[in-house]
């Protein structure tokens, strides 16, 4: 029971965990020059970031404003991806976009790690009927698939993004509890796991301080490429009109709307669609160079 | 192998009754009178006690949820609130429509994927295999329903090539069917395929550098015998048990496609549940998709332990 005195004395694993800063800058430039596909992934993931937190002065129009005047002009200077069918501009409308579903599939992820990682660490920590419980009860909720477990719960809780992300998350949930579980159980028994125990280090103290860092890089990972599955969901669920709703600009209900104006105003459903596309792709692409970074083992 | 099938079994038992709990507690979720909530709310009285007498609502909870499951056993899944029909009998003529649809799917996702992972497994790391990894990566970023409307913008808007959408029965007009099916079959075969075949490509990787696929190079075998005949049966096994998983993407897929398309299958019957809050049948049809999607992987597991003797033996200690 004496968990304070027991962290001097394996510095190690701790000093691994301290050193990679410089370290880790220096295998990602590393990565990034022999993988110029995942840094050009990196970086337009990053210019979405600054998209969905700078809408409000990208944007060159209220994206909720409706013009009568304007309804589905074709792309022009003032509206460089057309008005759609209330008039709204399509270009600020994709802008404001990027805020929900960026909103969307990371909050989702996060709330899907929240939940997961703590449970399959228990898990694999301590083994037995719990265990077997957990696992038993995440199978059956992974044979659920994804979207009709989504549009089940949105038919319960009520359509709306924050709900949306909720069941995009609860969807994702077991992923996290059998990778987390799966990588304590090996883990566990490697030796400075086994050194801290042996020292007298708790169980709470074992699992965050010492497994924790140790399969965090591996669920980050998950998460890189998790990403773009949730955004798609979010915007599947908002096209069947579960998610957001209008007048609120998701890229799934415009294109919702796009597809009632397929011959009239083809425009509609290029940009938001294409949008999506570009975001899950550099995310996937950006995904498979933090694996390199973080992951060199597997390379 | 019958400790095997047996344990096989048995877990998919317990995950089956597990689903069952989680749809059942998950309608019990729904604010309100659960008598209302499966009756509708334009029910009157005797409606109401029907429906309380039936599923036993004024019972225990764990009373009523056996009462629920044995009903749903024995084929009973309650009435479409909107239409008083049963929902098994809805699901039932629905379904064809979807299995047509991912079936097609499927036959689109291998013809695309297996040749495809196999030319990039063989000529690894040349042009053909940056080539089918990017246009799989592609294939995994494009949601697939936009890819659907923009095959109708082009396939039917533009040239007016096939229908847009609608469905005509196999039955009746096999030729007229087909032409309805080829898009939304496209659209969802295409996702199944970028992942199909980054899993063949990397399977092949493995059984191409095996020892008895040496050897079979050594003997003087051509290439295209020692690929179909020796590597691409064993190359096979994992990406069938990814198809297995992959079912549950297709069914999800499903959904939206018939959406796009228009085809009554049962992926729109379950939106159109969702907002008429028809909750009898969306707790019908979550419970079916989720329980078959628990058999098809128990019979590929079972299928490939008569397969594959290797796994035969070795299933007894796999715990899936």
């Amino acid at each position: 029971m004496a968990p304070d005195a027991a962290s001097p004395a394996f510095p190690l694993p701790l000093a691994a965990e301290a050193a990679p800063p410089s370290g880790l800058l220096h295998r990602a430039w590393r990565v990034g020059r022999r993988r110029p596909a995942a840094l050009v992934g990196a970086t337009i993931v990053a210019l979405f970031v600054v998209m969905a937190v700078g809408a409000p002065w990208i944007a060159t129009h209220d994206p909720v404003r409706t013009d009568w005047a304007k309804i589905r002009k074709a792309p022009s200077w003032a509206h460089p991806f057309g008005t759609d069918d209330l008039g709204r501009d399509g270009f600020s409308r994709v802008v404001w976009g990027a805020r929900i579903s960026m909103q969307a599939g990371v909050f989702s992820i996060l709330f899907a790690m929240a939940i997961g990682v703590p449970v399959g660490l228990v898990a694999g920590y301590y083994r037995g009927a719990l265990d077997q419980l957990i696992m038993r009860l995440t199978d059956a909720w992974l044979a659920f698939p994804f979207l009709i477990l989504a549009i089940g719960l949105v038919t319960i809780l009520g359509p709306s993004l924050t709900n949306a992300t909720l069941a995009i998350g609860l969807g994702a949930t077991p992923t996290y509890i059998r990778l987390t579980r799966g990588l304590v159980l090996s883990t566990k028994e490697e030796d400075y796991v086994q050194g801290a125990r042996a020292l007298g280090a708790g169980d709470l103290r074992v699992m965050t301080r010492h497994l924790l860092p140790n399969v965090a890089s591996a669920i980050l990972v998950q998460a890189t490429v998790a990403i773009p599955t949730a955004i798609i969901a979010e915007a599947v669920l908002s096209f069947l009109g579960l998610g957001v709703q209008p007048p609120a600009p998701s890229w799934g209900t415009m294109l919702n709307a796009a597809q009632q104006f397929l011959e009239q105003a083809p425009w509609m459903a290029y940009w938001p669609g294409l949008a999506i596309f570009f975001l899950a792709l550099s995310f996937n692409l950006a995904g498979d160079g933090l694996r390199d970074v973080l992951d060199p083992r597997d390379y | 192998m019958i400790e095997f099938l047996v344990r096989r079994a048995f877990i998919s038992a317990v995950t089956l009754l597990l689903i069952s709990l989680i749809v059942f507690t998950g309608v019990r979720m729904i604010p309100g009178d659960p008598a209302r909530v499966l009756a509708g709310t334009d029910a009157d009285a005797a409606g109401l006690e029907e429906i309380r007498e039936k599923y036993g609502l004024d019972a225990p909870l764990p009373v009523q949820y056996l009462r629920w499951l044995g009903l749903a056993v024995t084929g009973d899944l309650g009435e479409s609130i909107r239409t008083r029909t049963s929902v098994a009998w809805m699901v039932a003529t629905k379904l064809p429509i979807t299995v047509e649809l991912a079936l097609l799917s499927l036959l689109v996702a291998v013809a695309i994927a297996i040749p495809a992972g196999v030319l990039a497994a063989v000529r690894r790391n040349t042009a053909w295999d940056v080539l089918a990894s990017g246009v799989s990566l592609c294939g995994v970023s494009v949601p697939n329903f936009w890819l659907g409307i923009m095959l109708i913008l082009i396939v039917s808007v533009r040239f007016g090539w096939l229908p847009a959408s609608g469905f005509v029965p196999l039955a009746e007009d096999p030729l007229g069917n087909l032409k309805r099916m080829v898009m939304p079959a496209l659209v969802l075969g295409t996702g199944l395929a970028a992942v199909l075949m980054r899993q063949t490509r990397n399977a092949m990787i493995e059984v191409l550098s095996a020892d008895y696929v040496r050897t079979a190079r050594a003997k003087g075998l051509a290439q295209m015998a020692v690929v179909v005949r020796h590597a691409l049966r064993n190359g096979l096994i994992p990406v069938v048990t990814i198809l297995g998983l992959q079912m549950g993407a297709l069914m999800g897929g499903a959904v939206v496609t018939e959406q796009i398309f228009v085809l009554p299958g049962f992926g729109r019957l379950i939106v159109e549940a969702v907002f008429t809050r028809d909750y009898p049948v969306v707790q019908g049809v979550v419970l079916i998709t989720a329980s078959s999607y628990v058999l098809i992987n128990l019979l590929v597991d079972v299928s490939y332990s008569v397969l594959n003797p290797r796994i035969r033996i070795r299933g007894t200690a796999d715990g899936a």
